[in-house]
């Protein structure tokens, strides 16, 4: 099999890649290997099924296709965890046709343009090669592809744009927080989200109609790549465009140590090692996956996996710890309940050049908060009711105590010590399992206590009482910066065309791509690059 | 969109429910609504109940069975107690919510009412505890400038 570009992985990279080459030339050869299978998406009955668990996210049809948890002693489990840290894999990525866009929260937040200089201003990580002003302009056209409503006034970063959607307004849930860190002078924001809104344009996209439950939404609103992948070759005419699922890309393979010719990959329906030759090879299987092809992939010219020569690929790796403060009011007199499953107040306020050295953070308002307690309990009107509470007994619990949260995350500099690479057993998908090797670092917890003290702020000013130290989960959904950009091979895998060092045809394209990730979502950013590199891709070759 | 609906293999020789197993669950749902208070017009709501049922057995075929032995169980309960208190009893029932179900009753508390109880909430059952206009599994509709927001706000708030 032969085809011109060949993309690996089928998340929003890919389709964002994808449609930029597309829309610059419809008869683009183009070919996108999956390892993962399809998932019925917009399926009335599936949606029951989520609806009526209470939104367990094991009742959720992707479910199944999520990491297990590491190995315990009476349970075999999956991946390999061997760093003074642990940061699971189950439940952060789902290995299926569209990738983890499937479960994502949708949060899209632009990086800010001190992120883009971490070394320089702190002496910590590394600088991106480009600059904020460089990905602007991919920003604007981001945000259109996976319909961003956001507030086009707020120019923290600057933007030249506006979002394709207004912002949704901040809830009646939030505006005790608001109130408090009004009082306290920290800044609030509207949540960029990506769910679309009405548009006077064609789009086969519903808008979001507010269902509360963004995990599977019954439109497709929320943006999800297998929707838009299902469009493509649905609806596209895109005679070149070919996507096969239930194929694991095995290693890339070189005709020399500059050219790559193809990729081995395995057909799990058939079982056959099958090869296909390309003229441009794109890895966009995500920061894990991405980095372990690379290492798989060895040759005479290649001897430690194709990029490796200095022991960068795999390394670096990073993701954001999140965090979860509980508190107790104890009244809730308006009768405050969550009516929606996304956030729509932040504060980045902590996201500022200010706290660049000591670790950036947001802080967000969770549509999980003010929660009814029922012994001690949070406790929906649902199972109130399922539980045999009378009527005038559950209109009395939702005014009594009520349980808040804050949630946020923090950056983290990246370290040449933590990786991720290949562990030789394959996981039900058929790809290679991952040894993640992680360690906090020494001041993180010094950390955490400057943000708890602000928080205590915040629930003080609420009148709420704190419930104890927060909930810290180090959970890989944001991990990044395994084959990272940068100026040169001694410092980073690929240049700031996200082309592998020392090869001419191979690029990276996932949140392996990033230097650092700031304190923010890395999902807007990855789109923008990808909408980059498409658009590199696409412009006709200089003589 | 359409699209092909996800169908369990099992349902292919399976007989559809029959009718007056509908018409019980229906019943069902109206105790619910009455014993609750909370949903007016829970005849507005029945081909949405049905279409719920179809949807439960679509993807768990097991489900014909739970909706055929909870008509069973329900009139057995309502001969011997009368319609109000088997009703209190199916809703209210400590034991009869203790997983997993081990008898009729708990099967049909935790496998029909329980879920017709969440269907319930998501069409509306919500707004009479909290004043709410929106909550999740509910279609509130999109936000459009100009119009009404479909949730409260933090405008709402301050008038």
């Amino acid at each position: 099999m032969n085809t011109d570009v060949l993309i690996i992985g089928s998340g929003v990279a890919a389709a964002a890649i994808a449609n930029r080459m597309l829309e610059a030339d419809p008869n683009r050869e183009i070919l996108i290997l999956e390892a993962g299978t399809r998932v019925k998406m917009q399926d009335q009955a599936l949606w029951d099924d989520f609806m009526v668990s209470g939104s367990s996210y094991t009742k959720l049809p992707y479910y199944k296709y999520n990491d297990l948890d590491y190995p315990q002693r009476d349970a075999p489990g999956e991946n390999l965890s061997v760093g003074a840290t642990v940061v699971p894999l189950a439940g952060a990525r789902v290995m299926t046709y569209g990738g983890s866009t499937i479960h994502w929260g949708g949060w899209s937040f632009r990086l800010k343009a001190e992120d883009f200089r971490l070394k320089s201003n702190t002496g910590q990580g590394a600088d991106w090669p480009i600059t904020y002003t460089d990905l602007e302009p991919f920003y604007n056209q981001a945000e259109c592809y996976i319909g961003v409503s956001g507030d086009s006034t707020d120019q923290d970063p600057p933007r030249s744009a506006p979002y394709p959607f207004p912002a949704f307004p901040y809830t009646l849930e939030d505006q005790p927080v608001y109130q408090a860190m009004t009082a306290l002078g920290m800044s609030s924001a509207n949540v960029p989200i990506a769910r679309h809104g009405i548009t006077n344009t064609t789009s086969r996209h519903a808008p979001c109609k507010t269902t509360g439950t963004c995990k599977y939404c019954p439109f497709g609103a929320r943006y999800a790549a297998p929707n838009f992948l299902g469009d493509m070759t649905a609806w596209g005419n895109f005679p070149n465009l070919c996507i096969m699922d239930n194929c694991v890309v095995e290693q890339i393979t070189m005709s020399s140590r500059q050219h790559a010719s193809g990729v081995i990959y395995l057909n799990k329906m058939s079982g056959e090692f099958l090869t296909v030759e390309a003229n441009t090879v794109i890895v966009a299987g995500g920061a894990i996956e991405s980095p372990k092809l690379l290492l798989r992939s060895c040759s005479t010219y290649w001897p430690l996996g194709i990029g490796n020569d200095h022991d960068l690929v795999g390394r670096y790796f990073v993701t954001h710890p999140y965090f979860v403060f509980t508190g107790t009011l104890k009244d809730n007199p308006n009768r405050l309940q969550p009516e929606m499953d996304f956030p729509t107040l932040c504060s980045r306020y902590f996201d500022s050049p200010q706290e660049q050295a000591a670790g950036k953070f947001i802080l967000i308002n969770p549509p999980s908060s003010f929660a009814t307690l029922v012994n001690n309990k949070p406790s929906s009107v649902t199972q109130m009711m399922q539980n045999g509470m009378l009527r005038q007994d559950i209109e009395k619990a939702v005014q009594g105590p009520t349980q808040v949260q804050i949630h946020g995350m923090v950056e983290i500099p990246s370290e040449y010590s933590n990786r991720v690479s290949n562990l030789d057993i394959r996981n039900r998908m058929g790809l290679q399992e991952t040894i993640v090797d992680y360690s906090q670092s020494a001041d993180f917890n010094t950390r955490m206590q400057q943000i708890s003290a602000h928080v205590g702020n915040i629930f003080e000013s609420m009148g709420a009482t704190l419930a104890g130290p927060p909930s810290i989960s180090w959970r890989a959904d944001h991990s990044a910066c395994t084959c990272r950009m940068a100026g040169t091979e001694q410092e980073g895998v690929i240049d700031k065309d996200l082309k592998v060092f020392g090869v001419d045809n191979v690029y990276i394209c996932s949140n392996a791509a990033f230097p650092n990730t700031g304190a923010i979502n890395p999902t807007l950013t990855l789109t923008a690059l990808a909408l980059r590199l498409g658009e590199h891709l696409a412009a006709p070759a200089h003589p | 969109m359409y699209q092909q609906q996800i169908n369990h293999p099992a349902n292919l020789s399976a007989e559809p429910l029959p009718p007056e197993v509908y018409e019980a669950m229906f019943d069902l749902f109206e105790h619910i609504c009455h014993f609750w208070d909370n949903l007016d017009n829970p005849q507005n709501f029945k081909s949405r109940l049905f279409v719920f049922m179809d949807n439960r057995m679509r993807l768990h075929p097991e489900y014909r069975s739970f909706y055929i032995q909870a008509n069973q169980t329900l009139d057995e309960l309502v001969e011997r107690l009368g319609e109000a208190a088997a009703y209190k009893m199916l809703f209210t029932d400590t034991a009869a919510n203790q997983a997993p179900p081990q008898t009729p009753l708990s099967l049909v508390r935790q496998k029909v009412s329980n879920e017709f109880i969440a269907f319930q909430v998501s069409q509306g059952g919500f707004k009479a505890f909290t004043g709410a206009i929106n909550y999740p599994g509910y279609i509130a509709g999109a936000f459009i400038p100009g119009e009404p927001v479909p949730y409260r706000t933090g405008q709402e708030g301050a008038q």
